[in-house]
């Protein structure tokens, strides 16, 4: 029997293996371990030099996949150089002595049908293209979910009275999500879910802070990767923005790329690779809409994130807004971190205040 | 009996402590090394100020700032625990307070503030890299056998500075190295080295970002007239170096501990206090965090570097 | 009469003949940067954001010497030459990169195969914005292209015969950007000529049989200059005796690609990254060691 397994971003593991472990009903789907300090130190240990942060914590979680015999490792991405990790790791793995495949299923950061089929074939020849659609599409509408929840857990945590309630229920909701069966479950569970967090009270005073987190989307997601910076923020009461996930990566990014495109006219004419023109777009628009700053996140060599600093750098100092850029590697360091986001806060604080 | 409150800065390399009066004037001050111990570092301290503060004061407040400053905050019960770049830029601020930059090298990090109308408008840290800040100018002076505060008047001894390549601390020693054994005069070699951190700061540091005067310049670093003089040459601009400028981060935190002042009394008396930490690794998960619990007369108060929250 | 400004770094590496010839044809006066100095890359580093490759770092520079000289700053946008033929993403960004940095009026046309966005639309829209007549640059267009079809064809050759010669063979794997740069590479060439080794050049080989070649060290290339540099190795590996591996800080291509070639290629190969505080000295020494291992003409 095959095993597969995927690396980490965030909780999306439980779609991811939702849909898996439909699609392929001979397989065994293996969930990868959490990430730990451990794996980034593993993945640093074989990546070569200068590669992206992402690059080392998918390589770290894969070998710990391997340890649990996995034979097929699954990589998705595209746009910039993120398409020719598969290979790479493919390569580096089979010098460290384990048979696998690595099988990218998005190429150049667009999901070809054809290709997927294909890939897919490699896994399981005889699986059932009509199961993997409708599989499909439940495990997008979960990721919908799941999102719109985020994206209201962000706006509030900051300010809940019971501390930890929206996290428990949170996790409550994941356990309850990886135990769906169809769609009608799965719309009632969520429908269950949204009311119960929209009962959690808060206290959401009229003058508080309100942040946009933008940047490189690996770094956005995962959270180990951004050493907690939401969690971090909320500490502080902070309302946070942040735009980046997968619905968005997957459904709307191509739709409201023309609209970002226009919005922005004056900043960039051409798409700039990844997420860096979106960036730009949604830089001008928290500085328009009462946002009090900005922090713009990357693992330490995106290439399309620094060619968007410079830009986003002009349009904060023509809307004097604060930003504050964090590149994050294996070596940083968790202190220097908290001191600058501390003087971040206590800046835009007395920002607000005069 | 009159108030007066006490700011303590403990950087990596340097400690410093301010008590001032209602009326912001220092009463007294203290500079000593750090070396690598804080808590005893701060007792130390604690004793000079000590003998040196008249008796009809009394502290009514204490603030931390420096990187050490949860630590001490901890051992002093301090009122106030804030950042160094809040602390510097407040401290500033109150004597004056109409300066819009200031720049500022320190032991281990350099950073820059833009102010507007007395608020912090942005700032900026170097990138977690000690290139170009006072440690690495004193490994240098080591290197060529120089008194780190004779640097400045070396530098301004010198016509023409040699060039040395700042990006990192690495690069510029080989090229150091390569430039010494070239045979370049000592002066040139070190008014380059002055020139050099100047650049790096300004490419680093204080990219993209608009200085504007008055200029105040802050910071170990700022004792350096080398430095200093480029400083000018190259923003063509004045910059000014006050006298207390290495203590400007324990004055503000000194005024920042005035605002927050509980009503409770604190005593200079510390010899007897007894303050402990003990390090351990955790092994329940692979993250295998590194605690640090932290005992306050064989009490725990508290213990940090914890990832999942257990502790 | 308006003066075009070229700067020398990039895509000049790529296009400068086409350029010259097409703007020499219309009569239209131009300026092109010098070769790369200390000044210019200076000035690159002084504007250009600390990440950045030093590539991309080098071209600002070139921008900045040339913002107050000419009217005009040729800087071209290329997305991709057709599907799965990507360019880097600095290629294009670099467009807009200018643009915000610099206050200055901007030459531009882009290319992307994909949407149907040619070097002749491109060069026909440059020509419109100076006012040439729409036959003028048609005719301009086909003097240029012919011109260039021939250079290129002789390149070939050259490069095909270069391997049959019996000196020492060395296939440099890089961009012509960093390689052709008087600062980047060509004191690297300059010590390979002097030391009687045969240089070839990655970058003169024809693409249509190189690009379908690098499917053999690497599956889902989609990087352009990457297929040109692997399909190259492919193509070459058993006629030559060594390979020099050329890139520079941080470029993010060429981590991924050269890294798998590394893995994949069995003949000696030397691994250069320049930054820009990098000296020559430091390079002299690896590239004698790795000379002296391949038993060059030092060894006689």
């Amino acid at each position: 029997m095959t095993k597969i397994a995927f690396p980490h971003m965030g909780d999306y593991y439980i779609p991811a293996n939702f849909l898996l472990s439909h699609i392929f009903k001979n397989t065994e789907v293996i969930k990868a371990p959490k990430i730990t300090s451990k794996t980034i130190e593993l993945g640093t240990k074989y990546s070569p030099e200068f590669i992206c942060t992402p690059f080392k914590y998918t390589l770290g979680t894969m070998i710990e996949c391997l340890e649990k015999n996995a034979d097929i490792l699954i990589q998705m991405g595209g746009g910039c150089r993120y398409g020719y990790y598969a290979p790479l790791q493919e390569e580096i793995l089979k010098n460290l002595g384990y048979k696998c495949k690595v099988l990218n299923l998005v190429s150049e950061g667009e999901p070809n049908l054809k290709r997927i089929n294909k890939l897919l074939k490699k896994i399981d020849p005889k699986y059932s293209k009509i199961k993997a659609l409708y599989y499909s599409f439940i495990t997008f509408k979960m990721v919908k979910y799941m999102d719109i929840i985020d994206n209201y857990i962000r706006e509030n945590i900051g300010f809940e009275i019971e501390k930890g309630s929206f996290e428990n229920l949170k996790n409550q909701m994941l356990v309850t999500f990886s135990h769906i069966k169809n769609y009608r479950e799965l719309k009632r569970t969520y429908k269950r879910y949204l009311n119960k967090f929209h009962k959690i009270k808060v206290h959401k005073p009229d003058n508080r802070l309100k942040i946009g987190i933008i940047g490189e989307l690996y770094t956005i997601m995962e959270p180990f990767s951004n050493y907690y910076l939401e969690k971090q923020l909320a500490q502080y009461h902070i309302e946070i923005k942040r735009f980046t996930n997968v619905h968005y990566l997957l459904f709307e990014k191509a739709k409201k790329y023309k609209k970002y495109q226009k919005y922005s006219k004056d900043y960039f004419t051409y798409n700039m690779g990844a997420d860096a023109a979106d960036n730009i777009a949604r830089c001008k628009y928290l500085c328009e809409n009462g946002y009090d700053g900005i922090i713009h996140i990357k693992s330490s060599f995106c290439t399309p994130e620094i060619g968007a600093m410079p830009i986003i750098n002009k349009i904060a100092s023509t809307y004097q807004k604060p930003v504050l850029f964090f590149s994050f590697d294996s070596a940083t360091s968790e202190t220097g971190i908290k001191t600058r986001l501390e003087a971040f806060y206590d800046m835009l604080e007395m920002r607000k205040e005069k | 009996m009159k108030e007066c409150y006490l700011g303590i800065d403990i950087g990596s390399i340097s400690t410093k402590g301010v008590i001032i009066d209602n009326d912001n004037n220092i009463i007294t001050s203290a500079y000593i090394w750090t070396e690598g111990n804080p808590v005893e570092a701060v007792k130390n301290l604690l004793e000079i100020l000590k003998t040196k503060l008249p008796k009809e004061y009394q502290i009514k407040s204490i603030g931390t700032t420096g990187s050490a400053r949860k630590l001490i905050g901890l051992m002093l019960k301090a009122s106030v625990v804030k950042n160094e770049i809040t602390a510097h830029a407040i401290g500033t601020l109150t004597f004056y307070p109409n300066v819009r930059t200031i720049l500022e090298i320190g032991g281990q990090d350099s950073k820059i503030i833009l102010i507007k109308n007395g608020i912090i408008q942005n700032y900026a840290m170097n990138t977690l890299c000690a290139a170009g800040t006072g440690s690495f100018l004193s490994s240098q002076a080591k290197r060529l056998g120089i008194d780190v505060e004779k640097f400045g008047d070396y530098a301004l001894k010198s016509q023409n500075p040699v060039k040395i390549a700042a990006r990192c601390t690495v690069f510029a020693e080989s090229d150091l190295v390569h430039k010494a054994q070239v045979g370049y005069a000592k002066e040139d070699i070190i008014a380059g080295l002055c020139k050099s951190v100047v650049l790096n700061y300004l490419n680093n540091v204080g990219k993209g970002k608009k200085i504007i005067s008055p200029i105040i310049f802050q910071g170990g670093v700022s004792k350096n007239k080398g430095v200093v003089k480029y400083f000018k040459e190259i923003l063509k601009e004045d910059i000014i170096v006050d006298e207390n400028s290495h203590l400007m981060g324990a004055i503000g935190i000194a005024v920042l501990a005035k605002k927050n002042k509980t009503g409770s009394t604190y005593s200079l008396e510390l010899k007897n206090l007894k303050f402990q930490t003990k390090a351990f690794e955790c092994h329940r998960c692979s993250n295998s965090c590194e605690l640090l619990k932290i005992y306050r007369n064989n009490e725990l108060v508290d213990s940090w570097g914890s990832k999942c929250g257990k502790y | 009469m308006s003066t075009v400004g070229i700067p020398r770094s990039l895509f000049y590496y790529y296009y400068s003949n086409i350029w010259k010839d097409f703007l020499d044809y219309l009569k239209i006066p131009y300026v092109i940067s010098p070769k790369t100095n200390q000044d210019i890359l200076n000035r690159g580093m002084k504007i250009s954001n600390d990440e950045m490759c030093l590539s991309l770092k080098n071209y600002l520079g070139h921008i900045d010497y040339l913002k107050d000289k000419c009217d005009f700053i040729l800087v071209p946008r290329i997305s991709n030459f057709k599907k799965d033929n990507q360019t880097c993403t600095n290629f294009w960004a670099a467009y807009d990169i200018v643009k915000n940095l610099f206050d200055i009026n901007v030459l531009h046309y882009n290319i992307n195969l994909e949407k149907g966005k040619t070097l002749k639309k491109g060069l026909y829209k440059i020509g419109k914005q100076l006012n040439k007549k729409h036959h003028a640059i048609k005719k301009a267009y086909k003097y240029a292209i012919i011109k260039e079809k021939k250079r290129i064809k002789q390149n070939h050759i050259i490069n095909l015969n270069k391997l049959k010669v019996a000196k020492t063979k060395i296939l440099i794997v890089s961009h012509p950007y960093n390689l052709y740069d008087e600062m980047l590479g060509k004191d690297i060439i300059k010590y390979l000529i002097k030391n009687n080794i045969e240089i070839i050049y990655t970058d003169k080989f024809n693409p249509k049989i190189t690009n379908n070649l690098s499917k053999k060290n690497f599956k889902d290339l989609y990087f352009k200059y990457s297929k040109d540099n692997l399909g190259a190795i492919a193509y070459c590996e058993d006629k030559i005796d060594g390979i020099i591996f050329l890139s520079s800080f941080p470029c993010a291509p060429d981590s991924l690609a050269n890294e798998i070639a590394m893995r994949k290629i069995k003949k000696p190969y030397l691994n250069l990254v320049i930054d820009d505080s990098s000296s020559f000295t430091g390079l002299e020494t690896r590239l004698e060691s790795f000379l002296d291992m391949l038993g060059g003409p030092i060894n006689d």
